[in-house]
């Protein structure tokens, strides 16, 4: 199904230049559009595509580390900031026999993995809150980190070694919804609909192109009859290759005691008024797809894992000041309980956001602060509403997500919890474009979420209550969410790559900056720990030679 | 007790903890303290304003410590009332905006106080420019700023020597382009923004802060 649908992309890819070319003014007719697809390529585009794969990022093991014990030897070690990559380092170098200090800013460790509870404080500076949810282990929000990849090996591990119990999260729902206000009068579609139809209408061009090109392609019988079979599943074409609808999205009635009915085609042309449509068939791939996973009772269980073993070395609420890295060591500042405390430390590991270091005291050299003040901070937003009953299960919805091109963009339905009373939803979710909800007051970015949800469940605004906005720009000791390092859509310039590089490379072999921001992969937790082994993994060498 | 348990059980977990401390008053309060709220204190500053004030541009927060009390003062109240950071473009505005909306007088003036216990450290200089051509322009700066850019209090003119350059510059845009200063109770802002029409483009700007650069602190 992937090749099917990465060789559709291409195709489409080629389809769209030749569009611009030759078509675009006037309006296309089903026939000239089949003829299109014949022109562009048909077959040979198809074929091509298999080596164009590379969709999920390189699976393999858990990273093993093979790391040092200092034995009789001393080194101490600050860790600013307790994020995810700053406690692996904790736990890592506390089985080795390192002494670590870290210096949390806030009130609680974690950084971007934050589940929200009865009581807990969101601090937005501007925007405190307190979550008011029903107090049951079910009634939570994770408010930032929410999916676990099952390729997420190093994390996984961690998760398995650290006793964290997992569940299955649900991304990919097909009874969820599309809704769009230019797609059939701003109706929701089912994600099933909208799917079985469109792939409908687009096997069925393949298939017609197929059967005009096929002899003139180098397949043999047989792997054309096979492509031509796989295009038909796809689509679900009947006859002569044409999509008549389909039982795939189910049935209008019946379907159990008496025969099924089947549910009206939504027309190709309506289909594409949707900016919506590119997500239809490939939204769940890569860190995305399924099988998903989430930690039983809140994401932050992942963080209290690693405080079992680490939490004795937390200092909170110290927030750094100043570091200044010499060529034997490290010193830190930080001010806690209205003091400011010296902590001095043999190697610094920093997963302060880059954006905020560069505020501190420090005697960085230039090209190291250039690198940090190059990269921009992500606005990422999410918000979340306790729902007075679990209206989505009466309309066959278990988990999963709904798609909106409204500008709260998601609906995530809670994977866990199923049947209870009560439950909560995520109520909107925009990871690049966060500052649009960001910049309102709380009361206007409640009442957004509703009208966007509206469109979705009848009765949204009475069935919803006691919000909650996580506006990650703006989050306490934070402000911002995952790191933007590249600018262009091209990929990474030369000069982004070799920035990148100057901050993954530790000052004066003492002072690391780690965390997802030090990784190609932000926004993930897999590569908050990538980070950070690479960095252990560089430590371990020089200690190595250090003591040899 | 029956009766006690029912409710308990009725209660969340805040609410419980309130009704605990108050059934127990007599007793220490420290068997409660997993569930006290978080402190609060308007004292957020140095999360954007970098350590002591110094400014950060990574989160372009300008330099607070050495900034005159009275100036930051009215700033803080024009940011409260929303005569500053009103416009949608101006980014920085619209997060610093309902921060100090939520000060109190009182907090503010922990502010000011808090903000005068900071050390003044020279600014870093980013800026690259004319000096010699920014000059002739800072004269005109001058007559409510001073000669050494060391601000005016009888004006409402605050010193411009020793901000970080690349803030100088956001604000002679914003006042520009009509980002700041474009309310009617905000004399002040109104006059810088009729006083930018000087500046003729990026470079002008460029060159006048690079002068106030040479000026020190």
């Amino acid at each position: 199904m992937i090749i099917l649908e990465r060789s559709l992309e291409i195709a489409s890819n080629m389809l769209i230049a030749s569009f611009r070319e030759k078509l675009m003014p006037k309006l296309v007719t089903r026939r000239e559009f089949l003829n299109l697809l014949g022109s562009a390529g048909g077959t040979s585009a198809t074929l091509k595509a298999g080596s164009a794969l590379g969709l999920l990022p390189a699976a393999s093991i858990a990273n093993s580390l093979d790391l040092l014990a200092l034995g009789p030897n001393k080194k101490k070690v600050a860790i600013l900031g307790g994020g995810l990559s700053g406690l692996t380092v904790a736990y890592e170098l506390g089985k080795l026999g390192y002494e670590c200090t870290i210096l949390e800013a806030s009130h609680r460790c974690g950084g971007r993995i934050f589940t929200v509870r009865n009581g807990d404080l969101i601090d937005e500076i501007g925007n405190r809150q307190y979550c008011d949810f029903d107090d049951d282990p079910h009634m939570y929000f994770n408010g930032g980190a929410a999916r676990i990849p099952s390729f997420h090996n190093n994390l996984l591990s961690y998760c398995k070694e650290l006793g964290i119990e997992l569940e299955v999260f649900v991304g990919e729902n097909n009874n969820a919804y599309f809704q769009d206000d230019a797609l059939l009068g701003g109706k929701r579609v089912r994600v099933n609909d909208y799917k079985t139809n469109i792939r409908g209408f687009m096997g069925e061009m393949l298939a017609k192109s197929m059967s005009e090109q096929e002899m003139d392609e180098p397949l043999t019988e047989r792997e054309a009859e096979n492509l031509l079979s796989i295009i038909r599943s796809f689509g679900d074409l009947g006859e002569s290759d044409l999509y008549t609808g389909s039982s795939r999205n189910g049935y209008k009635s019946g379907g159990y005691i008496s025969h099924g009915v089947q549910k009206d085609m939504i027309a190709f042309r309506d289909l594409l008024q949707s900016e919506l449509g590119r997500r239809a068939l490939t939204a769940y791939e890569g860190d995305q797809g399924p099988c998903l996973l989430q930690a039983k009772g809140g994401m932050d269980n992942i963080t209290n894992g690693f405080l079992r073993k680490v939490e004795d070395r937390v200092k909170y609420r110290a927030m750094v000041s100043s570091i200044n890295v010499s060529n034997d060591g490290v010193e830190v500042t930080y001010d806690q309980d209205g003091a400011r405390h010296l902590l001095q430390a043999d190697y610094c590991f920093s997963c302060i956001p880059t954006h905020l270091i560069t505020g501190l005291d420090h005697n960085f050299p230039s090209d190291y602060v250039k690198a940090m003040k190059y990269v921009r901070r992500g606005d990422a937003y999410k918000a979340a509403f306790q729902a007075k009953e679990r209206f989505w299960e009466r309309e066959n919805i278990y988990g999963g997500i709904t798609k909106m091109a409204g500008r709260s963009a998601d609906i995530w339905y809670p994977s866990h919890g199923i049947h209870q009373n009560k439950g909560v939803i995520l109520a909107a979710y925009n990871f690049r474009g966060g500052s649009y909800h960001t910049n309102m007051s709380q009361q206007e970015r409640i009442e957004s979420h509703i009208k966007d949800g509206e469109k979705i469940h009848p009765n949204y605004r009475d069935l919803v209550e006691k919000p909650v906005t996580i506006a990650w720009h703006r989050i306490n000791h934070m402000l911002g969410c995952a790191a933007r390092w590249n600018r262009n859509f091209g990929g990474w310039t030369q000069e982004e790559e070799f920035m990148f590089d100057t901050l993954q490379t530790p000052l004066n072999g003492r002072h690391y900056v780690i965390g997802d921001q030090i990784s190609v992969n932000v926004a993930w937790m897999e590569s908050a720990i990538r980070s950070a082994h690479w960095a252990l993994e560089d430590l371990d060498k020089r200690v190595r030679s250090e003591l040899a | 007790m029956k009766y006690l348990t029912l409710l308990v059980y009725k209660m969340n977990k805040r609410k419980l903890s309130v009704a605990i401390l108050i059934f127990f008053s007599g007793l220490t309060p420290l068997l409660f303290g997993a569930e006290e709220i978080e402190p609060y204190n308007d004292r957020y500053c140095t999360t954007c304003h970098g350590t002591d004030g110094r400014g950060n541009f990574g989160v372009q927060a300008p330099r607070l410590a050495g900034m005159e009390a009275w100036y930051l003062k009215r700033q803080l109240e024009n940011f409260r009332e929303g005569i500053r950071g009103y416009h949608p473009e101006d980014i920085e505005g619209l997060a610093m905006q309902p921060m100090a909306e939520k000060l109190t007088n009182e907090s503010i003036l922990d502010i000011l106080e808090w903000v005068e216990s900071w050390e003044y450290f020279p600014a870093e200089v980013t800026i690259e420019g004319d000096a010699a051509a920014g000059e002739l322009i800072y004269s005109q700066c001058a007559t409510c700023h001073g000669a050494e850019a060391e601000g005016n209090e009888a004006l409402g003119a605050p010193a411009l020597s020793g901000q970080n350059d690349w803030y100088l510059i956001t604000q002679l845009k914003n006042f520009k382009q009509g980002l700041r200063g474009g309310e009617s109770t905000d004399p002040f802002g109104q006059q810088m923004m009729v006083m930018t029409q000087i500046l003729a483009d990026e470079n002008a700007m460029d060159n006048v802060v690079s002068y106030i650069n040479t000026l020190g602190r």
